[in-house]
């Protein structure tokens, strides 16, 4: 599987409207639950958070990376928001967020370890400026989709 | 200069990539020659062969977690930080690195 099959426009949002963190996070767990990626979205939200407490996921450059293993998981997936404005988030530059990159993994990595692999490709291409440009710039689910594609 | 490294992040799901990345590409940049491992949920990737092991001038470790296959790099030149490191100030960490390998 190529990485542009595994990211599943049913998951990414262009042009969000939203202005906090709590709310972003909420949107897109809902938007995994009805695409089949977990089957309880307060779950998945408590372990998100779990994870938020042991350090910062704001990786700086506009990027937040919530992410956390959680029982509420199906299917390992990554929902990807793109925030019409700037929101507050705890990030290693100090600057605030405009894109939100969900990961669902689940607890046990046993027969996901194909789609887990092309989580961490997901995650790498992030650590890439033209990568990031592109998805900031993103008006449509094509293009964050053929922002992965620019490295 | 030839570095070698392992990203190793607590979650083992993104940080640990990111930081290879970001570490790579700031290196490339300056023309060294680079080989990271990652150890994360999906195990250990693009493992360190001995020989490069061998002919590296310095290891770079962006860890937040305990690592296997430290006893490789004994007699080594260990660079140990956390991975935010890594991934926040990629450039900074491989110009404390040639301070290091100068002094």
């Amino acid at each position: 599987m190529e990485l542009e099959e595994f990211l599943d426009p049913q998951v990414i949002k262009v042009g969000m409207k939203k202005n906090d963190k709590k709310s972003v996070l909420i949107d897109l767990s809902n938007v995994l639950k009805n695409a089949g990626y977990i089957d309880d979205a307060e779950i998945f939200l408590e372990d998100i958070y779990k994870r938020e407490s042991i350090g910062i996921t704001g990786i700086g450059n506009y990027i937040a990376i919530p992410h956390g293993k959680s029982a509420a998981v199906k299917k390992v997936g990554v929902a990807i928001g793109i925030l019409e404005n700037e929101i507050e988030w705890e990030t290693m530059d100090d600057n605030g967020v405009k894109v939100v990159i969900l990961f669902s993994v689940g607890n046990d990595p046993n027969g996901a370890e194909t789609h887990l692999r092309l989580l961490s490709k997901v995650a790498q291409r992030l650590g890439n400026d033209e990568v990031v440009s592109s998805l900031i710039e993103s008006k449509s689910v094509q293009d964050v989709i053929k922002s992965f594609k620019t490295a | 200069m030839k570095i070698v490294g392992v990203c190793a992040c607590t979650v083992g799901i993104a940080h640990t990539y990111i930081a290879k990345e970001k570490l790579e590409n700031a290196a490339k940049k300056r023309g060294y020659d680079i080989h990271l491992e990652t150890q994360g949920t999906i195990g250990t990737e693009d493992e360190l062969n001995a020989e490069v092991v061998k002919n590296a001038d310095v290891v770079i470790l962006a860890v937040d977690v305990k690592i296997a296959g430290m006893e490789r790099f004994e007699g080594k030149r260990v660079i140990k930080v956390p991975t935010t490191v890594a991934v926040k100030s990629p450039n900074k960490l491989l110009d404390k690195v040639e301070e290091v390998l100068n002094s």
